[in-house]
């Protein structure tokens, strides 16, 4: 299992690196081997090698550092999602598999994998707790949206909002699924904090059953949360 | 009038407001009502200086208060840390004659970072300390360059910003102003040639976004850096802590005299620092400064030592979605080289807001309590299940830990423990629900 972490050092606002402290702990636990690389500005990834590609967000500067980098293997980058390969956005990462992305830090093209469209602003920062029902997973995912921007055009959402930001103002729809590849606002670590979801993704990479009983904290904590979250609504 | 008006309601309200126990931002609400350009209105007096930044605020103006009134300064400042526009409209006004003039030779204003874009449109401080920018309740305040983007909009033409050197993104806001004042640590026998942190945010330049070169890292992203594509780089500093040793708790500035510290702490030693070069800057000299300020005890609460049954205890407030502040606890807890158990409380993440966000206990270095001299961890509160997990991801022993969401438990358990110290670190938002339970000294 070879797993790349982009950006690590410019993405990573939110602890978001637990994700994949998580996702090798659980390949870990089931007997799965992996090497993780990590690169950023300056390396010369070679995609195809990975079994898992994983960004996390960044201020509104350093994803469009980001994106400036990964427009030279945006065709790379639409080759593997397009075949197949598992990747995880998230937070403002996944803004940059649009068309394009507007707003006050300059207008600039997206990766052009998917079709829908980025507008920011930087007068208000849109947060918010999160619950966001999954087809995947039985049981929702909580977590955190931290944005300035609204996503419009998404034509294949990954979560129904049932508490929090969706992609737009008005939709209850948030994220974005293209085959294997999935991205959402939720910032941090998102599979530290859903277990099931960790598990849904380490099965589907491995093509079997990981067993995820040792997140023994992780449950507890999920259900506690969600608990929480819940008396908001 | 209206002026007139605005300062005598805000008088009243506040006498009225203290008498039923009311806060102090509430006054300034309505006077700004009133009149809402009544802070341009005022005759300020010679001295205006504001202190903003992520963490260091009250201590640093804390310190400069008693510093200036013990060099004969006759000081009013926000004591009471309502630092947005109406709490600072309630003490300004407070501080005012009904003719409009505040009182004294210094205005001493705590300031948000966020808000202090509206404060600042009514008048200008004559000296603007800056003390960091960090990671600092991101689930309002989105990320530090937005934090960056909001204070860079507080700042007037006509104020002398102080900064911190050692900080680049705060730095950054003093780049083209040549008046500025610069503050800064020289390298320590506690830094480190590369960081150590679980994050790091000095890798990219602020200004070109090149890679940054560290000559010496402080904590974090404090230090000397440069960076390695443009002539952005450390400034030289006017103020320096030139010597400090934490264990034995001194810090000297500028090569003279030492100040002991009550709270052995580099983050303390910053606000010293910060504090040290305003006092210096109104004219006080060196050694008045150190007389002052030598050996002072932090009066806001941020340290309160207690008595658990026959153990006693150091509560350390740290602030929850701050990996900076708890970094500062923890460090405080692993030097006690007598041994010590900690005990860990996140119950409610916010006091002013809900939020169930836990992110950011990714970003604190928990692992630096794996030291010896940390004997046992205690984790409680609504998520402590959270810390837990988050501690699975240290190389700390899991039979140091034990977990319990009811702080009723947490305290039982120190209280059957061994006669050791105790560290508590949690937030102002759980401090009450630890200190309700022990005798407070």
């Amino acid at each position: 299992m070879k797993i790349l972490h982009l950006y690590h050092d410019l993405m990573n606002l939110y602890g978001d690196y637990a994700n994949l402290s998580a996702l090798c702990r659980i390949l870990e636990q089931n007997g799965v081997d992996y090497t993780v690389d990590r690169l950023s500005l300056g390396d010369t990834p070679v995609l195809s090698d990975y079994d898992f590609i994983y960004i996390g967000s960044g201020s509104e500067e350093n994803m469009r550092l980001a994106l400036s980098h990964l427009s030279s293997f945006k065709n790379e980058l639409k080759d593997y999602i397009e075949k197949g390969g598992f990747a995880l956005f998230t937070g403002n990462s996944f803004e940059m598999l649009g068309e394009s992305i507007n707003g006050p830090w300059g207008d600039v093209k997206g990766l052009g994998i998917c079709d829908f469209t980025v507008t920011q602003q930087d007068t208000v920062r849109t947060t918010s707790d999160a619950i966001f029902l999954s087809e995947e997973v039985e049981q929702p995912l909580v977590g955190f949206v931290n944005k300035c921007s609204e996503i419009c055009g998404v034509k294949a959402p990954l979560f129904t909002v049932e508490m929090g930001l969706g992609n737009t103002k008005t939709e209850k729809s948030e994220g974005i699924r293209v085959n294997n590849s999935f991205g959402t606002h939720l910032t941090g670590p998102l599979l530290v904090k859903n277990p099931h979801f960790l598990e849904f993704l380490a099965s589907s990479l491995c093509h079997k059953p990981m067993d995820s009983s040792a997140f023994v904290y992780e449950k507890a904590a999920y259900n506690i949360t969600l608990e929480k979250l819940r008396e908001r609504i | 009038m209206k002026r007139f008006l605005s300062i005598v309601i805000c008088k009243l309200l506040r006498i009225i407001g203290k008498a039923v126990g009311k806060g102090s931002s509430l006054p300034g609400k309505f006077a700004l009502k009133v009149c809402p350009d009544v802070l341009a209105r005022v005759k300020m007096p010679r001295y205006v200086i504001a202190v903003t930044g992520s963490n260091g605020k009250t201590s640093t103006v804390e310190m400069l208060a008693k510093i200036l009134t013990d060099g004969g300064f006759k000081v009013a400042y926000n004591r009471e840390g309502s630092n947005q526009i109406e709490g600072v409209t309630t003490f300004v006004l407070c501080s005012s004659t009904l003719s409009g003039r505040v009182k004294g030779d210094v205005l001493l204003i705590e300031s948000d970072e966020r808000y202090a874009k509206y404060t600042f449109k009514h008048f200008a401080p004559t000296h603007y300390v800056i003390t960091n920018l960090y990671r600092d309740q991101l689930t309002r305040n989105g990320h530090p360059m937005w934090v960056y983007n909001a204070i860079s909009k507080s700042i007037r033409e006509e104020s002398r910003l102080i900064l911190n050197a050692d900080d680049p993104l705060v730095s950054l806001f003093g780049k083209d102003k040549p008046d500025t004042v610069w503050f800064g640590v020289d390298r320590l026998p506690t830094d480190t040639d590369k960081p150590d942190s679980v994050y790091n945010d000095g890798v990219y330049c602020p200004c070109c976004h090149g890679k940054m070169e560290y000559s010496t890292h402080h904590y974090s992203h404090i230090g000397h850096y440069r960076c390695t594509a443009c002539d952005y780089a450390r400034q030289a500093t006017s103020y320096t802590v030139t010597e400090a040793d934490l264990d034995e708790g001194y810090a000297v500035i500028n090569g003279q005299g030492r100040i002991d510290l009550a709270l052995k702490s580099l983050y303390n030693i910053y606000n010293l620092l910060a504090a040290y070069t305003v006092a210096s800057l109104l004219g006080m000299k060196g050694g008045d400064i150190a007389t002052a300020i030598n050996n002072y005890t932090l009066k806001n609460g941020r340290v309160v030592t207690f008595t658990l049954g026959g153990r006693r205890g150091t509560l350390l407030v740290s602030k929850h979605e701050n990996s900076i502040s708890y970094n500062q606890s923890i460090a405080l807890a692993a030097a006690d080289e007598a041994g010590s158990d900690v005990l860990i409380i996140v119950d409610a993440i916010s006091r002013k807001y809900f939020t169930g966000d836990v992110s950011w206990l990714y970003d604190i270095d928990f692992h630096r309590l794996a030291s010896d001299n940390v004997k046992s961890i205690i984790l409680a509160g609504t998520y402590a299940n959270d810390l837990a997990a988050r501690f699975t991801y240290t190389d700390i022993d899991s039979n140091k830990i034990k977990v319990t969401e009811s702080i009723d438990t947490a305290v039982e358990m120190l209280d059957a423990g061994q006669n050791r110290q105790i560290y508590v670190i949690t937030c102002f938002s759980d401090k009450g629900k630890f200190m309700e339970r022990v005798k407070v000294d």
